[in-house]
């Protein structure tokens, strides 16, 4: 029988991982307006490959890690410039999700190929096992471990938003693509930079949070309707919407799942519809999704 | 006789800016009143309050003495109040003739029979020939908008708001990125308009506003500031104050 | 031609080819009597995609509510085939019609996820719902009386694909004449531009609203159709991927032409009895690369070739 404290800490990890792999997909929306279907693909290629070089290549976790999201950043780069870029635009919607749909099936069929259909694993370092005390209470190291990496998203996006060149450049082509242009900013720089930056954070969320959202082929496609809740939730293009969002969802979906099993997703669906019915632009309203 | 159009103390801000500050204005059946002003004086934006696309801060319109300001832009059309668009909106992939079929299909609400022909509507292809005629339009007819020469796409923007038989027709830069050769019919279409219809022109081509009004309105930061006719308002220092600097016919006799 | 002409066209060119499978086929009438099935189902999807723009995850929830109304009340109340084609479209449009009117103000990405949304609880309150559902194991027992009185419906499957081709050549007969009527017209200038449909005093949100309930009908008849010609219902059939699938079959065809949703599904559903016999993965792989396929070289999809095609021939034609 889990506990109050049990729920909300394992909402809150959850949150955190739908956060940090949903971030990148809601300012890639908000700022190139494109819906990426894909985008739980990254997650699941980030985790693969932490995955492979962890247990079959027996680099060390952190070092595992650390490649795993670089590689996945080095292959998502280039379908950006060749694939992405021609699908930009509110006006190329039906296209993009089909595009991105189609992507994703690739991707799904390549794993299962190169890697099987079996589930993977990613073991951690000996610093996540076991538990940490706060007080009298004691929290499973690997949650605390990712709320502290949340934690840290968080601040450093918003750091990264409010308080560098990049940022500001960021918000305005955000706010008025035309005018960021008109302005000489160099938009596909700056494109090329955010869907990097957002498939990152997302292969580091796929690894991370493995534990929770098992590694399986299907993955990419299981998966995506949460991501894609929580950025219509949260509002597309905001980071602190995303946020918000991740978590109140994380945490409905844990408290749901626990206490009343037997209704376990439904919960999730009706307060997904019941937020957008009131704010059909998210949260913290900024364009339309 | 009560004016088709009444606004008062018509008022809008966006942040700190006042687009619109206390507009009084009213419009009678015959009017032929063009709204003028220098760029940013909040002409568009008055034309969105008046057609219900925006909401105002303050103030009230009326329609026949009717007060429609909590209405929607729909029922606005409903009760004969028209507009055409600066930028021409039209539905790229219907020709000309789906285009002036749907404004009259919508105008008698004959949009809801799922299993009409078109064709067999009683009274429409006539009513439609009529139009195409009345603008010249008759051999563009079954092209499809993509295609269509800019000033033909105005010309059917002015069809589309005669169809829907309005008391009230607001016209939003008719003849603007319209090339000479073509604006001529344009002309003759507003010429041509029904002497009783009450007439709202915004422009900036001053030949075009000394032609076609007999009574002008000046709009500057949101104000009101005077009106009159031709000749008063080309004599007004205020006006050519507020137009300084920029291309201007003001101070040419009507 | 007159377009009421082609359409007829049309209509009498599915008939034949369709009859002309069922004697060149008869060992695989199942697989083409769940294809009629299909295409009228995505031929609901292109009335509210094409023709209204309204870009939907949520299809299968009209269908999938459509299919368990007819089977449960096959299993209930009553047997005729007529009768249960009826409730199937009530149910299916009433469920549009509701939800619709809940969600159509919202656009673009919200949409899609309160049409997701809809189907999962959909697909949720199926599953709980055992006592009356079959839940996770589905219904079953459907076992419909003779068509017309007449026509019983043998182990071998004839009335079964006959019955279907029937429903799908007078279903598409009653779309074309839709999509040709004020209504039809009203609609596509939503989608081009509600804005100006507004402008000219005419309401988007029941013009919307509406074609929705009506592809809500077609998506249930629809479901109707392969519970009474497959004779259970499944609790795939009110799936996120159920939605999906009818997507991509209306877009490998070609939206907003009604024909082309007929060759979207006889193709996906041709291929797919072809590959998926192997890995379903290389079936993903086939048709993730198709579709990738499809919108980088050939939006439009299927029935675009075609015309271009034609277009083509058409002008080199009247050069010779």
């Amino acid at each position: 029988m889990q506990t109050v404290l049990g729920i909300a800490i394992d909402g809150v990890a959850y949150g955190m991982i739908l956060f940090i792999i949903s971030v990148g997909l809601s300012v890639t929306l908000g700022l190139m307006r494109v819906v990426n279907l894909a985008h739980g693909a990254f997650a699941m290629v980030g985790g693969y490959l932490a995955s492979f070089a962890a247990q079959s290549l027996g680099l060390p976790f952190e070092a595992a890690a650390a490649g795993a999201i670089l590689l996945t950043v080095a292959l998502a780069l280039p379908l950006e410039r060749l694939l992405y870029h021609r699908i930009y635009g509110s006006a190329n919607e039906l296209a993009q999700v089909l595009l991105t749909i189609g992507l994703t099936f690739v991707v799904v069929a390549g794993i299962n190929y190169l890697f099987g259909p079996t589930l993977k694993r990613i073991p951690l370092p000996d610093y996540m096992e076991g538990v940490v005390n706060l007080g009298p209470k004691a929290i499973p190291t690997h949650r605390a471990f990712v709320i502290a990496v949340g934690i840290a998203a968080i601040a450093g996006l918003w750091w990264l938003l409010e308080r560098t060149d990049f940022g500001v450049k960021l918000r305005a082509a955000v706010d008025d693509p035309a005018m960021a242009a008109a302005l000489g900013i160099r938009t596909e720089r700056l494109y090329a930079a955010t869907f990097a930056l957002g498939v990152g954070l997302a292969a580091l969320g796929g690894i991370l949070g493995a534990e929770l959202l098992p590694l399986e082929p299907y993955y990419a496609i299981r998966y995506i309707v949460l991501f894609l809740a929580v950025v219509a939730v949260g509002g597309a293009g905001s980071v602190f919407g995303s946020a918000g969002a991740a978590l109140a969802l994380g945490i409905i979906d844990t408290a749901g799942k626990y206490l009343i099993p037997d209704f376990g997703e439904f919960f999730f669906y009706a307060a997904m519809i019941l937020i957008l019915f009131r704010w059909p632009n998210g949260f913290f309203q900024r364009r339309p999704a | 006789m009560t004016p088709r159009l009444t606004v008062r103390g018509l008022s809008k801000s966006f942040g700190g800016v006042a687009a619109a500050s206390e507009i009084d204005l009213d419009l009678h059946a015959g009017d032929r009143c063009a709204l003028i002003g220098p760029n940013g004086a909040g002409k568009t934006t008055f034309v969105n309050l008046v057609t219900g696309v925006l909401a105002p801060d303050q103030g009230r319109i009326e329609l026949d003495g009717r007060d429609v300001t909590a209405l929607s832009a729909q029922r606005r059309v409903r009760l004969g109040l028209v507009r055409t668009f600066q930028v021409a909106r039209l539905f790229r992939s219907m020709t000309v003739r789906e285009h002036l079929e749907l404004a009259l299909l919508e105008r008698d609400d004959r949009t809801g029979s799922l299993f009409a022909s078109i064709r067999r509507v009683p009274g429409l292809a006539d009513e439609v020939a009529g139009l195409l005629d009345t603008l010249g339009l008759g051999p563009a007819a079954d092209t499809t908008v993509a295609t269509l020469a800019y000033g033909q796409q105005r010309l059917l923007e002015i069809a589309l708001a005669l169809a829907l038989k309005p008391k009230i027709l607001i016209l939003d830069e008719p003849a603007a990125g319209v090339p000479h050769a073509e604006s001529r019919r344009i002309l003759d279409a507003l010429d041509r308009l029904p002497a009783d219809l009450a007439v709202l022109m915004i422009e900036h081509d001053m030949d075009l506003v000394f032609r076609f009004a007999r009574r002008i309105v000046v709009l500057a930061q949101g104000r009101l500031l005077c009106s009159g006719t031709a000749r008063e308002i080309a004599a007004d220092p205020r006006v050519r104050e507020v137009y300084l600097g920029s291309r201007t016919h003001a101070h040419r006799p009507p | 031609m007159n377009p009421h002409l082609r359409d007829a066209a049309g209509a009498a060119l599915l008939a034949a080819a369709g009859l002309a499978a069922f004697w060149l086929f008869p060992e695989d009438l199942g697989l083409l009597t769940r294809i009629a099935a299909t295409a009228l189902y995505v031929l609901s999807l292109d009335l509210v995609l094409g023709y209204c723009g309204v870009a939907t995850l949520g299809q299968a929830a009209l269908f999938g509510t459509g299919a368990y109304a007819a089977g449960i009340a096959a299993v209930h109340l009553v047997a005729e085939p007529m009768v249960l084609l009826a409730v199937g479209g009530v149910a299916g449009g009433l469920m549009a019609l509701a939800t619709g009117a809940l969600i159509l103000h919202a656009h673009g990405l919200t949409l899609l996820m309160l049409t997701i949304a809809v189907t999962q609880i959909a697909h949720e309150v199926a599953n709980k719902a055992r006592w009356i559902t079959g839940g996770s194991d589905g219904l079953s027992g459907i076992a419909p009386d003779p068509v017309l009185g007449l026509f019983r419906f043998d182990l071998y499957g004839r009335t079964s694909y006959l019955f279907a081709l029937a429903v799908l050549v007078v279903g598409l007969l009653v779309a074309q004449r839709i999509v040709r009527s004020p209504f039809g017209l009203a609609c596509r200038g939503v989608r081009e531009d509600a804005l100006r449909v507004a402008a000219l005093g005419g309401s988007p949100r029941r013009t919307l609203i509406g074609m929705y309930t009506i592809s809500g009908v077609f998506a249930g008849v629809a479901g109707a159709l392969t519970a009474v010609s497959t004779g259970i219902v499944g609790l795939d059939s009110l799936s996120f991927s159920w939605s999906a699938e009818a997507l991509v079959m209306l877009v490998l065809g070609g939206a907003g032409r009604l024909y082309g949703a007929i060759i979207g599904t006889l193709a996906f559903m041709a291929i797919h009895h072809i590959l998926a016999a192997t890995d379903p993965f290389h079936w993903m792989l086939f048709i993730g690369l198709f579709l990738m396929g499809v919108v980088l070289f050939a939006p439009g999809g299927i029935s675009a070739a075609i015309e271009r095609a034609a277009g083509r021939l058409r002008r080199a034609g009247a050069r010779a």
